[in-house]
């Protein structure tokens, strides 16, 4: 699935941004299994407002939609998309998919 | 005697000296008083009596300044409208009850023409009653509804009675702001000049410094960023300038050295005035630094859990149209959260502008001024945006200082510039880029209205978690 290359890209690109501005031993490893936010998360509060709204940017720009990724629906699920890069990927997807039947 | 008998003996003792330049040319005082008598026939031809609310559309010039004077002798109640906001004229006109319109005409006659509403507050009737003269002033809030403070015209003239001189001064506020009327009376009232001037921008307040010898140039912020960033301080013959007062926003520090640096002759005063209590005096402890003293007669200030608090003569009756900002024992909320040291006073920011992230505050002001020292950025408005991680995250609105600049590029200088001089939480998440300016016509800086919102940033499901 194309897309999928195009959100990993994305999420590589926001990934690469943040670790611009961490210190050389919180710098954030790229795969799906990638911790972002949560007890084994690398980021802090900061980090994930910085990182989620880069991703929101990079998103618009590759896909030309304004997507918003953190908002009540997304704070109020069970399992937070922000845990893992994977499953940030996954959520991009579910809510991408909205925006085309809408 | 009263304020306006000694504005009396003021254009007697004067009649022959300059008191106004208007489009290039000078009127002197005894001109004004004759123009102020043909206004006071017009408005008892009219019908309007004393007490009666009179909008007054008008400016600096001298039609507008003789009207302006005609009413108050008669005890109207005056709202001078500047009309810079035409989109809000039919609301102000409405709150403020007014009656009577008065506009200036282009031959220099006023018109007057009644209007169908009746203006029965209560705070009129007061006026009334104690047969004083008014003003209406529009609080210029940064949003919501435009809040209309009405003022015993007799109190807040008061501090001028005592015999004093006044420079030639640049008339850089407006007529319907309250630093804009303090500039007026404080130059009628000491037989100073007041040069107007066509427009605000840099090149046109400048040449009527050089032009008419200006003295002193009360200006904004954000006007004095501009002027500095244009370089128009060069290309003037500024000699004559001694003083530039500033207020009416916070001033950012970056900009207060380049000026002092830019125009080393000239003294740099801070100024503090609100609709609500009149310019108030104050002294800046030097031409760079943004701490002062408030000053003045009867004048006495307090601060209370980090707000400002003042008690002053000249502060206002109340608002038309909203609930009174006294607290019962008289104490004006500024609604500004400062810093104290010793007698002198640092004005922070108003406490509606700061932005929560988290539960940390961020003054838009300080991240402006971050923002500011980036080369490239023209001009910074720093504000806050609703987010359900932090509550508030900051944003910025850059205009650039040129068409051609790589938006990625700029972005991360900025971003690293900002990691370098400021905490990680006042960082702006989002930075957008536009070409527009990002002042009105007042050259205050124009915020997005989402950092007033707290009943939004309620509703919003707030992680608890503090930044780091």
């Amino acid at each position: 699935m194309a897309d999928n290359e195009r959100v990993l890209g994305v999420i590589r690109d926001a990934v690469e941004e943040i670790n611009s501005t961490l210190p050389e031993d919180q710098q954030l490893e790229f795969s799906e299994e990638t911790a972002l936010f949560g007890p084994s998360g690398a980021l802090d509060s900061m980090g994930l407002v910085n990182f989620v709204v880069a991703v929101e940017q990079g998103l618009e720009e590759e896909f030309g939609v304004s997507v918003v990724l953190a908002d009540e629906k997304a704070m109020s699920r069970r399992t937070s998309p922000f845990r893992t890069v994977g499953s940030l990927k996954d959520y991009i997807h579910t809510l991408l998919e909205e925006k085309q039947h809408v | 005697m009263t304020p306006l008998e000694r504005l009396e003996q003021v254009f007697q003792e004067h009649a022959g000296d300059e008191a106004l330049v208007w489009r290039d040319r000078a009127y002197r005082f005894g001109e004004l008083a004759e123009l102020a008598d043909d206004v006071a026939e017009e408005l008892e031809r009219s019908g309007i009596t004393p007490g009666s609310v009179a909008a007054l559309e008008a400016d600096f010039s001298p039609s507008g300044i003789a009207a302006l004077i005609a009413l108050l002798r008669r005890a109207a109640i005056v709202v001078p409208w500047a009309g810079t906001q035409p989109t809000v004229r039919e609301k102000a006109l409405r709150v403020a009850q007014a009656e009577w319109i008065v506009s200036c005409q282009d031959d220099g006659s006023v018109k007057c023409v009644e209007t169908s509403q009746t203006a029965d507050h209560d705070l009129y009737q007061k006026l009334r009653s104690q047969r004083h003269p008014g003003i209406v002033l529009f609080s210029s809030g940064s949003t919501g509804e435009p809040k209309a403070t009405v003022h015993d015209a007799a109190c807040l003239l008061d501090k001028f009675r005592k015999p004093f001189s006044a420079p030639r001064t640049a008339a850089f506020l407006l007529f319907d702001h309250i630093g804009g009327l303090d500039v007026l009376f404080f130059g009628l009232f000491g037989h100073g000049c007041l040069i107007t001037v066509e427009d605000r921008s840099p090149g046109a307040v400048l040449r009527a410094v050089e032009r008419h010898r200006g003295e002193l140039l009360p200006a904004s912020p954000t006007f004095l960023h501009l002027m500095l960033m244009g370089g128009y301080h060069e290309q003037y013959d500024l000699t004559s300038l001694k003083t530039i007062a500033y207020g009416t926003e916070p001033m950012p520090d970056t900009t207060l050295s380049q000026l002092s640096a830019a125009l080393p002759h000239v003294r740099l005063v801070q100024t503090y005035g609100l609709s609500e209590l009149g310019a108030l005096r104050t002294q800046s402890r030097d031409s760079q630094s943004t701490w002062v003293k408030i000053k003045g007669e009867g004048v006495d200030w307090r601060v209370v859990d980090g707000m400002l608090q003042l008690k002053t003569p000249t502060a206002m009756l109340g608002y038309l149209n909203a609930p009174s900002p006294f607290t019962e024992d008289g104490w004006y909320m500024t609604g500004d959260r400062v810093e104290i040291e010793g007698d002198y006073l640092r004005i922070l920011g108003r406490e509606s502008e700061i932005i929560n992230v988290g539960g940390e505050k961020v003054y838009p002001a300080e991240v402006e001024n971050v923002l500011l020292q980036v080369e490239g950025v023209a001009e910074a408005v720093v504000s806050g945006e609703p987010n359900p991680i932090t509550g508030k995250i900051v944003v910025a609105r850059i205009r650039p200082s040129g068409l051609d600049f790589d938006a990625k590029e700029l972005r991360q200088r900025i971003k690293r510039h900002c990691r370098e001089h400021l905490e990680a939480f006042k960082i702006p998440v989002r930075i957008t880029f536009d070409d527009e300016a990002q002042h009105g016509a007042r050259f205050k800086k124009i915020r997005a209205a989402s950092n007033n919102s707290n009943a939004e940033e309620a509703d919003l499901p707030v992680e608890k978690s503090a930044p780091p």
